[in-house]
């Protein structure tokens, strides 16, 4: 733990312009979401029906909601919801897609075409499928929700995955690490991670966003409505009946949810091999 | 076996394949989500304000709703396999005539949203390609970015506020006459353009770097002409190929650019057979947009023969 | 080749738009958007839609005032004992395919919408008979309210060609002044001017009626002249829409309110005290203006102004009051915990509150809800589902409490729609395991008692006694708006919304 400590001003420096900006960005939205409610008290659900839809002030620095409740302490609880949950998304679509990727990219064959085929029947099925099934498993969880929407994403990090590993499977030089007698471990993680890692990084960087917008489209069709809890894309589709009266306060997810968007970009920008 | 064929063949298995994945997916939903069939279905028929038990028993009588699992999925494929998907147990009309007519209208509304994207995207994105880390790129990334956070109904809600309230060129939402297309198409591309600017953007700057492109304005081609021989077609494979997986992000933007444009297609219809329970509609409309996505997928493949000749000797 | 096929991409797209762009033009037709979706042509599921668009009609009508007054049917009249009701039919009407509107015909119609679910089937009928020029309905027991209930939209009156042999509608073949030129489920119907109808003719020649589900869609079409008129408009937008100099806003007090029902067989809701700190603690003025945006929508009682005889002119629901509420509950035994949420013997006040999206308002008053009693010690979950979890949760007991909007005005007379909720076995949209004797008899008494003052005291009894034992507990009353284009003359709303008095239009001159 502390080696790594230790390691990371000497990471931080080695890492280009654009990502240092990046991981500030996301860093910065990380720390305002859990050091605000340690520094004062914020209640999100706390309504005050005589004064909604405040312009920002002192008191309220965000303004107020429909329901008269403190924009800034809903952000707040959005950002740490949202983006935790934006992570277990992009994790449970990632794995499963990145492994199945490199075996049937590795194994051929069979393999291959049938997860391929798999693969390209998950797309075409109709998402929204997907995702009631899931959430009808656990109903009333997030969590349900956004693995939901993992089951339609991984098929992106799949066929990335695969048509690389395929490529790669076939260079000299894995040929060469094969025949010197390298386990599976090491030519995974000398070789082909490298490889994959700027393609895996750039979809997972779309795809935190994805799994909030999808949530917001959810709630638009009212799927997923959960009161009080204070969530990125539910807030983008609550807020939206006050577009033109209080047009600050749907930009406000939206503006996070952007941020987030460039900061993951950023971070993940390496250039395309 | 060519390559053409070996294409088609495939893709006529995932069809099949596809239809199979709706049938059981929808048996599984209709058994494992909650609530009371019948009651749902009669919400659906007699709207809200009139369910109560004397609807839901109506329902559940004229339909014997409560047979044994496997006989109805048993019974659901068999009918599936004959492409006979019955009646909509909301409205009563046969389901293939509802989808046809709202198949007709989402079709018409990708169509012109894929030719708007295409228009849009590619074209800024390689031009970003071609100044790698000049202003248009950095505009470029900061639009895609911005595009991708916006929900699709923000998207449309501001396009309406524009174009049709501010300068009055096209109607608000509905349907009916052509010019009703035109706001929710471009809701939907821009979402679709912001991705493949990037694609485009990023295979453009892969070509730009490479030696044969080098050597081409070496040997002393205009830029245009060095772009127009050897950049737009090597980039433009990528572009195309990306747009079958893109196609995903239509078919699911449709729901909401739908709902909200009040425009009768499958992706509306889809969410109010979900809500009602009304399982030939969900089969029916699921049905069809996993078709649609495969038939245009077959299309992109064909595209992408027709652009790169050395795929066709693969 | 790539550029050659961008050419072509842009010219297709070109050669679509050039014509469209005309045919955004202000044309003569009346644009109607409403969020209602034509589910089907069935007049039990989608009736409501051919009757406001005066496509069909009933054999009773009601006038401005809400009264019933003769529509396919003449005159009516029922027998001493009350068990014959004969309705002449009015002379000389046709349907819109020509045929003349018969007995036969109207017996028919009616047969159907009394064996389908829907307010005809409540009333106890015998037998529909066709003598002569009138239809006659034998019933078992007398039933004062049978002409109320036969203006009802699923008793509308269609041509015998509107249905094929299983009883399924085909076609929407009504007597109205608009007959149907196109319709396309579930968004959209055109209508033209009928001709051949019997009574005063429309003044504008087509109209149309779109189904536009959100509200944000219906007040943008209105701000852009795409709508002429656009009915139910969202609140936030409803205010933007005042100030549009192209538009004018109507509005008018509907038969309908936000209730709460409550399950009296739970033990935390058993007790009518436990009911009345709920309904202490319900913050109906900030709900009202916060929420609906209409002070006057603070519901006082249950029984709003549009309800002339029920509504008592006195606040019968006393504002809010957290202590008196928090007092009730400390009586009761309910102990406030360290959490917050009060407990007694060990259990927790905690209650789900089932709601449902159809109505967008209905999600947030229950978030209201939700942190209002929250203050109180209650911890509530809301769950915001498909409507139909609330009749279907009555039944199998496992509702606790949902949070509804109840149109009492769906006949007439909204005694048919409390008889159905407030019965002796309580009703899938009223009480739940409530009742009393004494509103059973009123409500039974009601329904022989001729309108005047004998009947508005029976009324008030009874609301009286509904607003005390408080079996749903009132939070809020709709009002109908709508925003008219300035171009349209001679618009006015119907709160029984069975019209939208479509004929009384005319454009205005300048």
């Amino acid at each position: 733990m502390i080696a790594t400590l230790s390691l990371l001003p000497s990471r931080w420096r080695a890492l280009p312009h654009a990502r240092r900006w990046g991981a500030g960005l996301l860093l910065a939205l990380l720390a305002v979401a859990w050091l605000l409610p340690l520094a004062m008290p914020l209640d999100p659900a706390r309504q005050d029906l005589m004064n909604i839809l405040a312009a920002p002030s002192l008191a309220e620095p965000l303004g107020t909601d429909h329901l008269g409740r403190s924009q800034l302490a809903r952000m707040a609880a959005a950002i740490r919801l949202s983006t935790g949950m934006a992570l277990v998304s992009v994790l449970s679509a990632a794995l499963p897609g990145v492994l199945l990727g490199v075996l049937a990219g590795w194994r051929g064959g069979w393999t291959d075409r049938a997860l391929g085929l798999v693969a390209d029947c998950v797309l075409a099925l109709p998402g929204l499928l997907l995702v009631l099934l899931l959430a009808a498993i656990a109903p009333g969880q997030f969590w349900a929700l956004y693995v939901g929407i993992a089951l339609v994403l991984w098929v992106e990090y799949f066929r990335v995955v695969r048509a690389t590993t395929r490529s790669l499977a076939a260079s000299p030089q894995l040929q060469a690490s094969r025949l010197l007698g390298f386990g599976h471990g090491y030519l995974l993680r000398r070789h082909l991670w490298p490889a994959l890692a700027p393609a895996v990084s750039t979809l997972a960087a779309f795809g935190a966003a994805n799994a909030i917008l999808a949530i917001a489209a959810l709630g638009f069709v009212s799927i997923g409505l959960e009161p009080p809890t204070a969530e990125l894309g539910l807030m983008m589709t609550e807020l939206l009946p006050y577009y033109r009266e209080a047009p600050w306060i749907i930009l406000q997810p939206i503006a996070v949810l952007f941020l987030l968007v460039l900061g993951c970009q950023l971070l993940a920008g390496r250039e395309p091999q | 076996m060519n390559r053409l064929t070996s294409l088609l063949l495939g893709r006529l298995l995932q069809a099949g394949l596809v239809a199979w994945g709706v049938g059981t997916l929808t048996f599984l939903l209709t058994r494992a989500l909650p609530g009371d069939m019948a009651y749902r279905i009669a919400a659906g028929r007699y709207g809200y304000e009139n369910v109560d038990r004397d609807a839901a028993e109506a329902v559940a009588r004229e339909l014997s709703l409560g047979g044994s699992p496997l006989g109805d999925y048993l019974y659901w494929l068999g009918d599936l396999a004959r492409l006979d998907l019955g009646h909509s147990l909301v409205s009563g009309e046969s389901v293939w005539s509802e989808v046809r007519h709202q198949l007709g209208h989402s079709l018409g509304l990708a169509l012109v949203a894929v030719l708007l994207a295409l228009l849009i995207g590619p074209p800024l994105g390689m031009l970003a390609g071609l100044r790698r880390d000049g202003w248009l790129d950095r505009a470029n990334l900061l639009g895609a970015v911005l595009l991708r956070s916006l929900p699709s109904f923000v998207i449309g809600l501001l396009l309406i506020m524009v174009f049709s309230v501010g300068l009055g060129w096209f109607p608000a939402a509905g349907h009916g006459g052509a010019a009703h297309v035109w706001l929710p198409a471009l809701a939907l591309a821009l979402g679709l353009a912001a991705v493949s600017t990037r694609v485009a953007r990023n295979a453009m700057a892969g070509v730009a770097r490479s030696p044969f492109y080098a050597f081409a304005r070496t040997k002393g081609l205009s830029s245009w002409i060095a772009f127009r021989r050897h950049g737009l077609r090597n980039a433009g494979v990528p572009v195309v190929a990306y747009l079958g997986v893109q196609l995903v992000y239509l078919i699911e933007g449709v729901v909401v650019v739908e709902s909200l444009f009040a425009w009768p297609g499958i992706g509306h219809a889809l969410v109010h057979a979900l809500v009602a329970r009304d399982v030939p509609m969900v089969q029916g409309t699921a049905l069809a947009m996993g078709l649609l996505f495969v038939a245009l997928n077959t299309l992109v493949d064909l595209t992408c023969l027709l652009i790169d000749p050395r795929r066709r000797q693969a | 080749m790539f550029v050659r096929w961008l050419r072509a991409t842009a010219l297709t797209v070109g050669l679509i738009a050039a014509p469209s762009l005309q045919a955004a033009a202000a044309d003569d037709r009346l644009d109607v958007v409403a969020p209602w979706e034509i589910n089907s042509l069935d007049p039990s599921r989608a009736g409501h839609v051919f009757l406001r668009m005066q496509v069909a009609e009933t054999l009773v009508d009601t006038d401005h005032e809400g009264r019933l007054v003769p529509g396919l049917a003449e005159r009516w009249d029922t027998s001493a004992d009350g068990r014959r009701w004969r309705f002449t039919l009015r002379d000389g009407v046709r349907f819109h395919d020509g045929s003349p509107l018969t007995a036969e015909a109207a017996v028919k119609a009616l047969r159907r919408a009394a064996a389908r679910p829907g307010m005809l089937s409540q009333a106890p009928i015998e037998a529909i008979e066709a003598d002569g020029p009138a239809v006659v309905l034998r019933l078992s027991r007398p039933y004062a309210l049978l002409p109320a209930l036969l203006a009802h939209s699923s008793t509308q009156v269609l041509a015998p060609a509107a249905f094929d042999d299983d009883g399924d509608t085909v076609a929407v073949i009504g007597t109205g002044p608009y007959a149907v030129t196109s319709l396309q489920t579930p968004q959209r119907l055109t209508v033209e001017r009928f001709d051949d109808y019997w009574g005063e003719p429309a003044s504008i020649e087509q109209a149309s009626y779109l189904a536009a589900p959100r509200g944000e869609t219906r007040a943008l079409m209105a701000q852009s002249g795409d709508a002429d008129i656009v009915f139910t408009l969202d609140p936030a937008s409803r205010l933007r829409l005042a100030r549009q100099p192209n538009l004018t806003l109507a509005t008018t007090p509907l038969p309908r309110t936000v209730t709460v029902k409550l399950n009296a067989a739970h033990p935390a809701l058993a007790d009518t005290s436990t009911r009345r700190a709920l309904s202490l603690a319900v913050n109906r003025q900030g709900i009202a203006r916060g929420v609906m945006r209409t002070p006057e929508a603070a519901a006082n009682q249950l029984f709003p102004p549009a309800l002339a005889d029920w509504h008592r002119h006195e606040p019968a629901t006393p504002a809010r009051d957290l202590a008196a509420a928090r007092a009730l509950l400390d009586d009761q035994g309910w102990t406030l915990g360290d959490d917050g949420i009060r407990t007694r013997d060990g259990r927790r006040l905690a209650l789900t509150l089932t709601t449902f999206a159809d109505r967008p308002e209905l999600p947030i008053i229950a978030t209201a809800l939700q942190d209002q009693w929250r203050e109180l010690g209650v911890e509530v979950s809301v769950n915001v589902g498909n409507a139909s979890e609330i009749p279907a949760g009555h039944h199998d007991g496992s509702l606790e409490m949902g949070l509804m909007a109840r149109n009492y005005g769906l006949v007439p007379d909204p005694l048919a729609t409390l008889r159905e909720d407030f019965g002796p076995e309580g009703g899938d949209w009223g009480a739940m395991n409530w009742s009393d004797p004494r509103l059973t008899a009123l409500l039974e008494s009601l329904t022989e008692t001729p309108p005047g003052e004998a009947r508005r005291d029976q009324a008030h009894a009874a609301a009286e006694l509904l607003d005390a034992a408080l079996p749903v507990i009132p939070v809020a009353w709709y009002q109908q708006t709508a925003a008219v284009n300035a171009r349209l003359d001679g618009f006015s709303l119907d709160p029984l919304e069975r019209s939208y008095r479509l004929t009384e239009l005319s454009w205005s001159e300048t």
